[in-house]
């Protein structure tokens, strides 16, 4: 007889058990599981938007960029890292590009992702395209001198970058700002995503993004 | 210094790292079963304990070894869904059915008898162990329980602890005697068929998921593979690795069922059949 209540016990508890899960499961890739923004964002969203930043410094294939005249209309997604980045950088690039990937072309054709060097030295224009190459032909890289390059994250109101100690063999980090800047197509920068931000969050952010500056355009 | 795998968010490198938590697991396995050979065999001194049951012991012993530690347990907690997958095969399938195939069947029965094998015998039976087998590959699949447990060693234990007490659970009633709660050959077949169905939904989850499902490794430093053909490959193992394991167990239960129910004449020529019941 107890064998029998065991029995049940275990039964009930696995069946109700497979019936949660499964839909936690089903659930799990829409799932929002923070606060949204006052706009509707996953990302966290700047209070005053500011205006997109006035920079110029050159492309991979050694043409002059002007921040702000050649993204003019498009949704741009700015970022300031380098290509030995051990994590956040490569993850960011390779989350937006799985991303872009996904979205119908009406969207990911209005989307530029710009990434700045903040590592001059060893991020050649050819290691730099090479590294972007990697993840979507489309992302736009930028060198410049360090001094160009200190300018630009004034300008554009982040972080500094500062190297760190090289070690024995020479190998060194970069402390950078490690956010995405989301300038809406009314030149405005609207929104910031710090490391750990998901392709779930940029799913859902980037057609909202395109809306609200076509709005605010209009 | 880490006592067990789990996720630390730091660059993968290719350098060894000792768990001395894993060593203990599985010397203490070892342990165990050399322990429980020497008692039973003192208690049934008329009984036989085969080599080959013990070379099986020791060869799932070594399957969950190389499932915990460096570097498929250090990839599998925190860089990599497809090698947290093979974890899985080998701590939930392969592991605990080589475990159970280390004790002959009448140490199964012995211990099914002993006053001590009832929790047991109220436990290890089809439905419930085919249900709590699930229910556990379910939960420990959940993402939030996943991105939860994994970056702590406790919780990273708790997930593997959690694989090998499952896979022992579904194991026994396809391999036990049945004088110990195993199920007739047919029935061992169905059984073994019926636990391929219910992984196919979170393997498939896996396969055609858009975005990563696990924030733990999206978020870690790549290894090779991008988050959406690690988590692909995951979900394809998950379905077609598992599946040949069962397969394998269900064709080998059927030759010697066959080979038992033969009759003598044209049996004596091939090979002994088995003893009622005893253990594939």
């Amino acid at each position: 007889m107890r064998d029998r209540i065991y029995g049940f016990t275990i039964i009930r508890g696995a069946a109700a058990a497979l019936a949660v899960l499964a839909w936690a499961c089903g659930n799990a890739e829409e799932k929002v599981d923070k606060p949204l923004s006052p706009s509707g964002l996953m990302g966290v969203e700047i209070p005053k938007p500011r205006p997109k930043p006035d920079f110029t410094l050159t492309t991979t294939e050694g043409k002059p960029f002007s921040f702000r005249r050649d993204t003019e209309g498009y949704l741009t997604l700015l970022f300031f890292g380098y290509t030995h980045c051990p994590d956040v950088c490569p993850i960011h690039m390779a989350n937006i590009a799985a991303v872009l990937r996904k979205l119908p072309p009406s969207m990911s054709e209005r989307v530029r992702v710009v990434m700045v060097t903040t590592d001059p030295a060893r991020d050649t224009p050819p290691v730099l395209r090479s590294w972007l190459d990697h993840f979507d032909r489309s992302f736009i890289g930028l060198v410049g001198t360090e001094q160009a390059l200190y300018a630009a994250e004034e300008t554009a109101g982040v972080m500094p970058s500062m190297p760190d100690q090289p070690d024995s063999a020479g190998d060194y980090t970069i402390g950078h700002a490690a956010q995405v800047t989301a300038f809406t197509t009314d030149n405005m920068a609207r929104a910031v995503y710090p490391s750990g931000i998901r392709q779930r969050d940029w799913a859902h952010d980037i057609p909202v993004l395109l809306a609200l500056g076509d709005k605010k355009k209009s | 210094m880490n006592w067990w795998c789990s996720a630390t968010g730091a660059e993968w490198t290719w350098q060894w790292q000792p768990y001395p938590g894993v060593w203990l697991f599985v010397l203490s396995l070892v342990a165990g079963y050399g322990a429980v050979r020497w008692r039973l065999l003192r208690a049934h001194p008329s009984r036989n304990w085969p080599g080959w049951r013990t070379a099986l012991f020791l060869v799932g012993t070594v399957l969950l070894w190389l499932a915990t530690d460096w570097p498929l347990g250090t990839l599998g907690a925190g860089y990599l869904l497809s090698a947290h997958t093979a974890q899985y095969l080998l701590l939930a399938l392969m592991g605990p059915a080589l475990v159970l195939l280390g004790f002959p069947g009448w140490a199964a029965e012995a211990a099914w008898n002993a006053r001590a094998g009832r929790l047991l015998r109220g436990l290890v039976r089809p439905v419930p162990s085919l249900l709590a087998f699930n229910a556990i590959l379910f939960v420990t699949h959940v993402p939030s329980v996943v991105d939860g447990l994994m970056p702590s060693q406790l919780g990273s234990l708790a997930i593997d602890l959690s694989w090998i007490v499952g896979g022992l659970w579904l194991w026994w009633p396809a391999l036990a005697p049945e004088r110990a709660g195993g199920l007739s050959p047919m029935g061992r077949i169905g059984y073994l068929f019926a636990s391929t169905v219910p992984p196919t939904i979170p393997a498939a989850f896996l396969t055609f998921a858009d975005y990563p499902l696990y924030g733990l490794y999206e978020l870690a430093p790549r290894v090779g593979l991008s988050a959406h053909d690690d988590q692909q490959l995951a979900g394809l193992l998950m379905k077609f690795g598992a599946d040949p394991v069962i397969w394998l167990a269900m064709a080998v239960i059927f030759f010697r069922w066959q080979a038992a129910i033969t009759p003598p004449d044209s049996a004596a020529a091939e090979s002994p059949a088995p003893a009622p019941g005893v253990s594939v």
